[in-house]
């Protein structure tokens, strides 16, 4: 091998110390920073996907008030403006006392029911330091039917108890990439009272939502709940299954939600169990969800 | 040669691994401010060249809603997940380190969501109860860097940004 004359090498390694010179400071910084754990945020843009919780939550001290409105069935015609001249509404006040902790109260018109729940984030999707492929949360709540009770046959009573409905829910959701996030939710319902000795006390679901983002503040959302339910066609009215699509809208403080919905019930323990439209025969409701956060960080 | 040139990558370098940057903007409708307070700089006292970086995801608002905005519609964190400002001081004299805080001036090539502008910055530089500090104040425009912003929201966000650094400079290595 032909002996390389000194004077090269100490030319080639002034090149090649001059190079590393302008990256220096850089590449020392990128050595200095530590990994990070990169959690996958905004999943959806809401707390609801449309009618069912999303993995969202309210962070620590941040306080959510919601109203939602859905109307009549759009098959009402032009005679009842397609529904709107009847709504159902609900209000709610919904607080992060943690980070992974959410509390909410709220009260629906339907049924003249009043609800508490609970939503604790388990795990969150996270790529980095640590990887983990999906967001999981534990949504539980109880409802509380305040409507009178039918007129009862001479010598029996009600029960306070007989009002109230449990919830549980299993959030398992993924973001995908920056547009598109999708949504599991196993969901067992029990209802201490119910209609008739056909319907179920304990309902077993499945709910599926997504959101695809059409642009930074809007997007499109479904959401079907299957509801198993072996006695559906002898009951009536029929139940049907829950399937609700929509748009966000965000601004600012403010989100949005505008669907299309076969259910009038705004909470888990009416919109899984007993909806009783059908897309089908145009029971169709036009609803919103607007909510207003307020954060109360002392700062 | 080579051992020589590879122990002076490490050698006459100040580190600031905590450094404070803020963006503040202030309309009637609305105060913005975001803060970090990590970020990490490193300045080469031979050379004056003075480099930063900083996630944006470590930058904090007293609004949930703000931070998710700022990541997800703003700066598109996940796209460009870094800030990065390269530069050097104009007419550097190693005696500033030395001596008590001095006006300076900073040229250089900021990077912010993903997008390149060569940019002066007023600074001050020297020492403070016998520690190295670097403070600046200055402004930029979020247009500037590819950063859209409705007119939905265009009476809540400032047009300027005004941006403000602090570093505690330590020997760097120790």
């Amino acid at each position: 091998m032909k002996k390389i004359p000194g004077i090269l090498i100490g030319l080639f390694l002034f090149i090649l110390s001059g190079n590393v010179w302008s990256q220096d400071l850089d590449a020392l910084l990128n050595a200095e920073t530590k990994p990070t754990v990169d959690f996958r945020t905004a999943t959806f843009k809401s707390t609801r996907i449309i009618n069912g919780h999303s993995i969202e939550q309210m962070k620590k001290n941040q306080l959510e008030f919601r109203i939602s409105h859905r109307f009549g069935t759009l098959n009402n015609g032009l005679y009842g403006l397609f529904g709107l001249d009847q709504s159902v509404i609900h209000f709610s006040l919904e607080y992060g006392l943690k980070d992974w902790l959410m509390l909410g109260a709220g009260r629906g018109s339907l049924n003249k029911t009043y609800d508490g729940f609970a939503k604790i984030r388990l795990l969150r999707q996270s790529s980095g330091e640590k990887f983990m492929p999906v967001h999981l949360s534990y949504f539980t709540s109880v409802e509380l039917k305040t409507i009178n009770f039918p007129v009862r046959p001479a010598g029996t009573s009600n029960y306070f108890s007989s009002r109230l409905a449990y919830v549980n829910q299993l959030l398992i959701a993924r973001k995908f990439n920056e547009n598109l996030s999708v949504q599991l939710t196993p969901t067992f319902i029990h209802r201490n009272l119910v209609k008739t000795e056909l319907d179920l006390n304990d309902i077993y679901a499945l709910g599926i939502g997504t959101r695809f983002k059409l642009s930074k503040r809007l997007s499109v959302n479904a959401e079907y709940y299957y509801t198993y339910n072996p006695n559906s066609k002898s009951l009536e009215p029929r139940p049907y299954n829950a399937l609700s699509v929509g748009i966000d809208i965000e601004t600012g403080g403010h989100v949005f939600q505008i669907m299309l919905t076969n259910s009038q019930g705004m909470r888990e323990g009416s919109f899984i169990p007993q909806t009783t439209g059908n897309w089908l025969d145009g029971d169709i409701h036009l609803g919103f969800n607007i909510s207003r956060v307020f954060a109360f960080n002392n700062k | 040669m080579l051992v020589a040139s590879v122990g002076a990558t490490g050698q006459g370098k100040f580190i600031a691994k905590n450094a404070y940057i803020s963006f503040y903007s202030s309309t009637p409708m609305e105060d913005i401010l975001g803060e970090s307070n990590e970020a990490v700089t490193i300045l080469n006292t031979e050379t004056g060249e003075i480099a930063f970086q900083a996630l944006m995801t470590t930058f904090h608002f007293k609004r949930a809603l703000m931070e998710e905005h700022f990541n997800e519609n703003y700066m598109e964190s996940t796209k460009f997940p870094k800030a990065k400002f390269n530069g050097k001081i104009e007419g550097y004299n190693s005696s500033v380190l030395s001596g008590p805080v001095i006006d300076i001036k900073v040229a250089g090539i900021l990077m912010v969501h993903g997008v390149e502008k060569t940019i002066t910055i007023s600074a001050k530089l020297g020492l403070e109860d016998g520690k190295l500090v670097g403070i600046s104040k200055f402004k930029v425009t979020p247009e500037d860097y590819g950063i859209k912003i409705p007119s939905l929201v265009r009476d809540k966000i400032g047009k300027e940004m005004e941006i403000i650094v602090k570093a505690n400079y330590l020997p760097f290595g120790n």
